[in-house]
């Protein structure tokens, strides 16, 4: 078997997200990508052995990319704590809910006990965005601006709050995404609760 | 138990049974039919739909739990805080359950395949009516302060499920956390959950009921 080259991983991830886009998931077959790219069926296997397993390369590495970078911006010295989270949860929320994000998130949930897509969703996306969330928080909580607390549960609940609204309706299928503007206000009523939930006493 | 009853019940129990060891699409009215016995009008005359009865059958467990959990849930009892504090536990420790976990993957699962979501959105939206409604009678006594109920009963929800309901779903950990494990995790969702919910000061409570910025979105805003 050939050795595997990043650039030619990269290509197969490109084209795609190319035909997801175009077609959609359900649509899109590994022969469409094949065709794209050129090259044997068994080399896309080798280096995806699923559509699922590309699809979620495709999805995770746009949507992670924003993720990372939207925490990396939370400042701890921030002088209006409030405002610095629902500027927060609002980008946040913005890309979670992108219909993209839904899509992987739905198949990872879905898929989970026949491939490990749970796993990587989990290992690649929700902890390193806990992680920085958190430490984040420990440093607000070090300057006092809320109460002490494990700041790893902190950074738990204050997420699932953001999604507390809109999360089952998403992935059952209700409503296929959520506008940015209309998670405004489930943001900042989150963001209440959090705030008042960790105050200092 | 009526003799129709218990003919329910036989059904939704041989469908739990295929549903969940052959999926949605792979389990016919007909499969159904030949477990339970008794013809396919019999079976149609319980569930007018397979999608229907999937759904029922899916929800019957958290259902009969919630009947049965909300009874002993009484705001006008002596401690509320302790009765919140039990129920989150109680609540956290069945829904962890590999069994609900499981239903739970399959519900979302089909959800978009099957067109049942809807169906087992407004099954959830009814289970949480009936904790709004003890939340609201702890705003009514004064525990809690005045809110949308329905908005805290959400809160609740996700504060509980935050530490635990995520790496179960993604089966990245595949044992349910044990008692002590949900137990904590409960406790300290209830803890946040009160003092966010505080009854506000008396003192600066002269503009009454919450900002109107504050109001949940009507659903067909989202």
């Amino acid at each position: 078997m050939k050795t595997k080259t990043e650039s030619k991983r990269q290509a197969i991830i490109q084209a795609a997200a190319e035909v997801f886009r175009e077609v959609g998931f359900e649509r899109a077959s590994m022969s469409d990508i094949r065709e794209r790219i050129g090259g044997s069926k068994a080399t896309l296997y080798n280096y995806f052995p699923s559509k699922e397993k590309l699809f979620f390369e495709v999805m995770h590495q746009a949507k992670e990319l924003e993720l990372e970078a939207i925490t990396g911006e939370l400042d701890a010295d921030a002088d209006d704590l409030r405002r610095e989270l629902v500027r927060f949860g609002q980008k946040f929320m913005t890309v979670l809910y992108s219909a993209d994000a839904i899509a992987v998130r739905h198949l990872a949930i879905a898929e989970s006990r026949h491939s490990d897509i749970g796993r990587l969703s989990f290992e690649q996306g929700t902890v390193p965005i806990e992680k920085r969330v958190a430490e984040f928080l420990r440093k607000v909580m070090k300057r006092g601006a809320l109460r002490t607390a494990d700041p790893k549960i902190a950074a738990m609940h204050l997420l699932s709050l953001l999604e507390s609204e809109v999360l089952q309706r998403v992935l059952l299928g209700v409503i296929e995404s959520v506008k940015p503007e209309a998670l405004t206000g489930a943001v900042r009523r989150a963001v209440e609760v959090f705030l008042s939930g960790y105050e200092r006493s | 138990m009526s003799k129709n009853d218990s003919k329910r019940q036989a059904i939704l129990g041989s469908a739990y049974r295929l549903f969940r060891a052959q999926g949605f699409d792979g389990t016919s009215m007909a499969d159904i039919t030949s477990q339970v016995g008794g013809s396919k009008a019999t079976l149609y005359s319980h569930f007018p739909s397979k999608e229907e009865l999937f759904v029922e059958c899916m929800m019957a467990a958290l259902e009969n739990y919630m009947s049965d959990t909300l009874k002993h849930l009484d705001a006008s009892r002596s401690d509320p805080e302790a009765a919140l504090r039990n129920f989150g536990a109680s609540v956290l420790n069945f829904i962890c359950s590999a069994e609900q976990v499981e239903v739970r993957r399959l519900m979302i699962a089909e959800a978009s395949r099957s067109g049942t979501g809807k169906l087992f959105f407004d099954k959830l939206t009814a289970l949480r009516a009936q904790i709004s409604s003890f939340l609201d009678a702890c705003m009514a006594s004064g525990l809690l302060r005045l809110d949308d109920p329905d908005l805290a009963a959400d809160h609740l929800g996700a504060l509980l499920e935050a530490e635990v309901l995520e790496p179960l779903l993604l089966n990245v950990r595949d044992a349910a956390p044990d008692e002590m494990e949900t137990a904590l995790a409960a406790r300290r969702a209830v803890a946040a959950f009160l003092r966010a919910y505080a009854p506000t000061d008396p003192s600066t409570k002269a503009a009454a009921g919450p900002d109107a910025h504050l109001r949940r979105l009507p659903p067909h805003e989202l």
